[in-house]
């Protein structure tokens, strides 16, 4: 693996909506390995970036690079043969259909005859979700009749079963409870050592300095900072979701301690 | 068996345990009712609603509706009919006739997927376009003396038994199994089979669920409401061909309201309006509901305005208990 070469490379992005200025000029690295916080208020364009990464919203200029080619995102269908999987704030997951079919909806297993092969696929389903929840039993139930633990579990699941090199987790604990959440921190960091790449949107500042190498904050459409989490404490960046800028007298917070 | 397939199995159950009450208690009422002859005789007046009721079923899992079939049928038949009346072949204006109805689904599938009207509004402008063409096309006169070729689909029967009688006149043993109902059970297995068992029919299931969240797991939506929208439009051409040439007489005013007809045959059979959710053996179920009820009720020389009145409230009456059993 070669640590030195970024997985994701994002170039001078812009995204308008009219005359509003979404993303602006907004570029952003991603190493293999590598678990970056994006942060910043709602509408500071954080979910506009990760969209566009993910396919599932156009820009209007810039370029991505996906291990140094340039590709063109215009869809989901793109993004994930980029090797970009993205597990959604809302979840994304069709309710009245069960586990194994929201896991594979759109890239269902079939038989060689052309048609859906549902033992397969319960199987594949069955190791997923007990490699991350060894309770998970009712997978066959519709996943509306699950409970928002389950359902987030499925959503991860659908997100690493197939070899994602890039992540993209949108507020991944915001419906999990204390043992969930520590499951997630588990699984981001499993993820890191199999060299896969991780953009986490959170609004939880320990979440954040926790599990996050690099953090990048927006606001108003601009990346305003960038920093090693290391040289920033929660302040520094809270006063970067905020302002905008750093505090008047900051310095690299791992320089002035050393 | 998980959760949902005994919540499958109980709805299908009530909805057949509702179709054998009604069986009986017309049996009980009249005397001609139960017997062979009437119930090949319910099938074949079910075939419409079937057919028009499996198209629309897969129309509204994906979170649609489609009020055109009725007026489609129409355009269908009397498209098929007029080519026959200019001396094409049997089965080339048939398949013309059935071609016309696909290609109007497809234009419903174009304005809801391309020109993003409402599926409500889409199939309304076409319920009244399609109407249109077929009496402009026809004068909005009945386009008859088609030749018996042309009534054959509509009125002929596999294993038809006659003999001839004392007084020389034929005398049927078995009345057969008409070729409509047979086409009916064929395109309700094949309907049912793309949907349970193919790609397509689970997209169509996912769509109607979530339509945002198929979009973004790669499924292509607008493909999906287009197959919708073209099954609908081709099930209706089907039937305006059926309905026509059993009646050996292509009508311009066929098929008025059938449309409602059909999805109250969906609505009864489970299917929710919201999309997601229903079955293709549960539409059939409904629209033998409605076709006994207007058959028994017949029988009993029940005046047509209190059919009505009586399916009205068993459309209402399934959907709440429906309702009731999914609340809890």
């Amino acid at each position: 693996m070669n640590a030195l070469s970024p997985v994701v490379e994002m170039n001078n992005i812009v995204k308008r909506f009219g005359g509003i200025h979404a993303v602006e000029d907004v570029s952003l690295n991603l190493y293999p390995g590598e678990v970056v916080g994006v942060l910043g208020h709602n509408g500071a364009g954080k979910s506009c970036l990760m969209k566009i990464l993910s396919g599932a919203m156009a820009y209007d200029s810039g370029e991505i690079k996906i291990q140094g080619n340039a590709v063109e995102m215009s869809s989901p269908i793109d993004a994930r043969h980029c090797g970009i999987e993205t597990i959604y704030q809302t979840l994304a997951l069709a309710d009245h259909l069960n586990a194994p079919a929201n896991l594979f909806l759109g890239r269902e297993l079939k038989t060689r005859f052309g048609m859906l092969d549902d033992r397969k696929m319960e199987e594949e389903t069955r190791k997923a979700l007990r490699s991350l929840n060894p309770n998970f039993r009712n997978i066959t139930e519709a996943v509306m009749n699950m409970s928002g633990g389950q359902r987030q579990v499925i959503a991860i699941a659908r997100a690493i079963y197939f070899n994602a090199r890039i992540v993209i987790m949108d507020e991944p604990t915001a419906a999990l409870g204390p043992s969930e959440t520590a499951m997630v921190a588990e699984l981001i960091e499993k993820l890191r050592e199999k060299g896969i790449g991780i953009f986490l949107i959170s609004h939880d500042m320990d979440d954040v300095c926790e599990l996050c190498d690099r953090i990048v904050v927006m606001k108003n459409g601009r990346k305003v900072g960038e920093h090693k989490v290391e040289d920033v404490n929660k302040d520094d960046i809270l006063s970067l979701i905020i302002k905008g800028e750093l505090p008047d007298n900051w310095a690299p917070r791992s320089r002035m301690s050393a | 068996m998980t959760g949902d397939e005994r919540k499958d199995l109980v709805q299908k159950f009530a909805a057949l345990f509702s179709l054998v009450v009604l069986i009986v208690a017309f049996s009980l009422t009249s005397d001609a009712f139960f017997s062979l002859g009437n119930a090949m005789t319910v099938s074949l007046q079910t075939t419409s609603i079937a057919f028009l009721g499996i198209g629309v079923t897969v129309v509204i899992l994906t979170g649609g509706i489609d009020l055109s079939v009725g007026s489609v049928l129409a355009l269908s038949g009397t498209v098929a009919g007029l080519l026959v009346k200019a001396g094409w072949p049997v089965y080339a204006g048939m398949g013309v006739g059935v071609l016309v109805g696909t290609l109007c689904g497809i234009i419903n599938g174009l304005v809801v997927t391309r020109l993003k009207l409402a599926p409500f509004i889409a199939t309304l402008g076409m319920m009244m376009i399609a109407r249109g063409v077929a009496l402009q096309l026809t004068g909005a006169a009945p386009v008859s003396q088609l030749g018996e070729a042309f009534g054959e689909l509509g009125n002929g029967a596999f294993f038809r038994m006659l003999e001839k009688g004392a007084n020389g006149l034929p005398h049927m043993i078995f009345p057969g199994i008409p070729y409509p109902v047979v086409l009916m059970v064929l395109m309700a297995i094949v309907v049912a089979f793309i949907l349970r068992r193919l790609s397509i029919g689970r997209h169509v299931y996912a769509v109607g669920s979530n339509e945002e969240a198929s979009r973004l797991a790669g499924v292509n939506v607008n493909g999906t409401k287009m197959f919708a929208y073209a099954t609908s439009g081709f099930l209706a051409g089907v039937t305006g061909i059926i309905l026509m040439s059993r009646l050996v007489t292509a009508q311009p005013n066929e098929g008025v309201m059938y449309e409602l007809d059909a999805i109250a045959a969906a609505v009864i059979g489970g299917t929710s309006l919201m999309g997601g959710v229903g079955t293709i053996s549960g539409t059939m179920i409904g629209a033998f509901v409605i076709g006994i009820l207007r058959n028994g009720l017949n029988m009993n020389g029940v005046s047509s305005f209190i059919q009505q009145i009586i399916i009205g409230c068993v459309i209402i009456g399934t959907v709440y208990v429906d309702h009731l059993r999914n609340r809890r």
